[in-house]
């Protein structure tokens, strides 16, 4: 019975009831104690009954017996199956208090219920850190500021912050192989270029810089083996085929939003020259080696008119420098003068490169034009001639031409007979050609068949290996919740002492039940004697009777004898049942020794002294009470 | 505690930390003396240049070097922004071929410095000002230009705050139920605060 008691302590104890370290069984309970215990279980269990209830027992006698009914009632009410009444509590025994207890506290909320409904994963862990934080540092005292020591400065007194600035650094990254265009880089790389953290003068950006460098390198592989997943791998291509395949892709788009982009304005582009050059270079850049385009024509001119005027500027700047000798009227009646004069000459420059870009077109059109019909006549020139030598051969075939008929004729059929020998040459190779060229075709369809199976199944893997790396990620959340929880459960009971103890007591008990299993079949074996051994004696009995009576017919000793042996049998059977009601004497005997012992446990004596004393006292309370009444 | 299962690596990272982790490019002390170099060169207010020219390292290939001081900076960096503990850092460097031995190296400096690491980079970023002390004033509003009688009770508060070590006054006036709602709003905001703090 002491794992009970111990196992209803501690749920008694983390229900909120003082239960003092010296009391380890329900043997040792006070009346106070359990009414104490047994009010704060109710409590727990239902808010609404327990409410009502005293968690002490009151000094006066009537007054306890009205809390006793109460608690019995609320007992009752809860749940309790076995027999209560205010005695339970006021003179307690211990098998009623125990089962009472053990009601109750099977009956109490359990609290895995509402931990297993808070979230989980690392969420949980992270408000609990954050939580714990918070906490540390509302436990801190808040001091004035010239009072704070370096303890503080960290929560209470905000040093100067940095921004957080990236700027980029330069890195040497792992090459597979350098190669000969990285010579110098690679001498570059060892000889001049610092350590990543003396490239930045600032300490807090060069942290952020690694950092975000980190994550950028992060992300882009991220990106990249999302896409090549989703993308890449149906493409059937390697890595670096669908990478440059991409990038021309994407160059070419690039080419056609700009070339969109510029073409409804080509005017307007003189505005502003610097700008739509700037494209050029750009485009330029895309095209690569695609040099006649129209842009790129027209970017020259916007180039050459650029230079010009800047030309011109700074010869304007250079003319003006000797004058600065001369009187400052003079000196700005002049430049006024000069820069109108080179104004007028700049917008005739203007008007002229105008004009002549305009001739250069229209120029270059009719060049095209012009070679474009030149290309048309000279290959109608080339047919022409190929025409006037069949005919001049014709004209020189005429005059003998009756033999030149029949050279002809021979030629022909020579030929055709070439031919058809030809035909049947092809025909016996083309054949197995056929053959090889259907057996490759079908091999062909068959890889494809194939690569395109193993290439789902290498997505179906990938899925799975997708699915497990998740599904390994949120075990060892779980895991690492779990443990931190294990942690931070409390130490007080040892749960391996418990399930030994249950182990224990289940062998325990496998022993009994194959010790009764092995006296039941003694039993039984002895009652199989028994039976046996009756039966035995029964036959025998009649058997001897049988002779003797014959034979105590003829002769008186053998009469006396037989009386005998009647008189024996009679005696035995007595023998036997006295024997028989000794046992159930005995067992009686037990039986009640038992109960004797119960009654002592239920300390009824005692019990008895105490229900004498209360009776007195109650009867005094009413005396007093009555002596009362009668002064009132 | 920590919160975080696994720290992710880019693939330059995990290859500087291979090499680090080789013993054939980097031995016993080259090791040491690098992993020291790394902590060094990120709490050091002034970059270095000459960080890296420690005798131990001498024999080792400048550009292997560079690479790996670049991985070992990064990966530090990124331990102290998870608030890594043990198990995360030594199962992170057990994937990249690290020997037991050089994890409790690598982790004994890491938890020396760890704590000033967390502090400078605990001091990126921004903050709002902190109220430091309040002065107020109860002033009464007799009558105006428009109203000949107003009769009303009014606060002049003074807050003095801090922010970066330089200290502002923010000075406003406010009613009474302006001041009682203001009140209200910052019990609340403690109340907060508690609750969070028990999870």
């Amino acid at each position: 019975m002491e794992e009970v008691d111990t196992i209803l302590i501690h749920a008694l104890k983390q229900v909120g009831t003082e239960v003092s370290e010296e009391i380890d069984s329900v043997k040792q309970f006070s009346s106070e104690l359990i009414v104490k215990a047994v009010v704060r279980c109710i409590q727990v269990i239902d808010p609404g009954l327990g409410s009502g209830l005293p968690t002490s027992l009151p000094p006066g006698m009537s007054a306890r017996f009205r809390v006793g009914m109460s608690l019995a009632q609320a007992c009752q009410d809860i749940g309790y199956k076995g027999e209560i009444g205010y005695q339970t509590f006021l003179y307690s025994n211990e098998p009623e208090i125990r089962s009472l207890l053990m009601c109750l506290v099977e009956k109490l909320p359990r609290e895995s219920a509402e931990t297993s409904d808070q979230p989980t994963g690392k969420s949980l862990v992270l408000q609990r850190a954050i939580a714990a934080a918070v906490q540390a540092q509302l436990a801190v005292p808040w001091l004035p500021t010239n009072c704070r020591l370096p303890l503080h400065v960290e929560t209470q007194s905000p040093e100067a912050l940095h921004s957080f600035h990236v700027l980029p650094l330069s890195l040497s990254h792992f090459t597979k192989g350098p190669g000969k265009k990285q010579l110098k880089e690679t001498d570059y790389q060892r000889d001049t270029l610092p350590p990543v953290t003396a490239q930045l003068s600032h300490h807090a950006s060069l942290m952020v810089s690694i950092l975000e460098q980190h994550t950028a390198e992060l992300s882009a592989a991220q990106e990249w083996d999302n896409e090549w997943n989703s993308q890449g791998l149906l493409s059937c291509l390697t890595p670096q085929k669908y990478r440059s395949r991409k990038l021309t892709r994407l160059r070419k788009r690039i080419k056609e939003q700009l070339c969109s982009a510029e073409l409804p304005s080509p005017e307007s582009a003189f505005g502003g020259p610097h700008s739509s050059s700037d494209l050029c270079e750009l485009l330029q850049v895309f095209k690569g080696s695609a040099p006649s385009d129209h842009i790129l024509t027209k970017s020259t001119h916007f180039s050459h008119t650029q230079k010009f005027t800047f030309e011109q500027e700074s010869a304007s700047v250079t003319s003006s420098i000797p004058s600065v000798h001369q009187s400052e009227s003079d000196i700005q009646h002049r430049q006024q003068e000069e820069l109108a004069s080179l104004q007028q000459q700049f917008q005739q420059l203007c008007s002229n490169v105008d004009q002549l870009t305009a001739d250069m077109k229209h120029m270059s059109v009719t060049n095209a034009q012009v070679l474009n019909e030149l290309k048309h006549k000279e290959l109608g020139n080339s047919e022409k001639e190929d025409k006037m030598q069949v005919k001049k051969k014709t004209i020189d075939l005429l005059p003998d031409a009756d033999n030149n008929l029949l050279k002809l004729q021979a030629l022909v059929e020579a030929s055709t007979k070439r031919l058809v020998n030809l035909a049947s040459q092809w025909e016996k190779r083309r054949a197995p050609l056929m053959d090889e060229h259907r057996r490759l075709k079908e091999i062909c369809s068959n890889r494809d068949l194939e690569s395109s199976r193993k290439l789902s199944e290498i997505k179906s893997l990938h899925d799975k290996i997708c699915v497990s790396t998740v599904d390994a990620r949120k075990k060892e959340d779980i895991y690492k919740q779990l443990v931190t929880e294990l942690e931070n459960l409390p130490r007080d009971v040892s749960r391996s002492a418990y399930t030994q103890r249950i182990l224990e007591i289940v062998s325990n008990i496998k022993k009994q039940k194959e010790e009764i299993t092995k006296i039941l079949a003694d039993t039984k074996e002895l009652q199989k004697e028994i039976n046996h051994l009756t039966g035995k004696l029964d036959r025998t009995f009649a058997v001897t009777d049988e002779l003797v009576f014959k034979d105590a017919k003829k002769d008186e000793s053998v009469r006396k004898s037989y009386k005998y042996l009647a008189a024996l049998h009679e005696n035995c059977n007595q023998l036997i049942q006295t024997i028989e009601e000794t046992g159930t004497i005995l067992r009686e005997i037990r039986d009640l020794e038992e109960q004797i012992e119960t009654e002592n446990g239920n300390k009824t004596v005692a019990n008895l002294e105490r229900i004498l004393d209360d009776y007195k006292s109650i009867r005094q309370e009413n005396s007093a009470l009555a002596a009362k009444v009668r002064e009132g | 505690m920590s919160w975080v299962c696994k720290m992710e690596l880019s693939e330059s990272v995990q290859r500087g930390l291979q090499s680090l982790a080789d013993a054939s490019s980097f031995d016993q002390s080259g090791f040491q003396a690098l992993v020291d170099v790394s902590f060094r060169s990120l709490l050091s207010a002034r970059g270095d240049p000459e960080v890296l020219d420690q005798p131990e390292l001498k024999q080792v290939d400048q550009i292997l070097l560079k690479q790996t001081h670049t991985a070992a900076a990064t990966f530090i960096l990124e331990a102290v922004k998870h608030n890594a503990d043990r198990s995360t850092i030594s199962s992170s460097l057990e994937e990249l071929t690290f020997s037991a031995e050089r994890i409790e190296i690598f982790y004994c400096t890491y938890q020396t410095h760890k704590k000033e690491l967390g502090r400078l980079l605990a001091s990126i970023g921004r903050r709002t000002p902190r109220i430091n002390d309040v002065s107020w004033r109860l002033q009464y509003h007799v009558k105006n230009g428009q109203v000949d009688k107003v009769n009303e009770p009014f606060y002049l508060m003074s807050l003095n705050t801090e922010n970066e070590g330089s200290s502002e006054d923010i000075n406003f006036t406010c009613t009474m139920e302006q001041l009682q709602d203001l009140v209200g709003k910052l019990k609340d905001a403690a109340k907060s605060v508690e609750k969070a703090s028990q999870m």
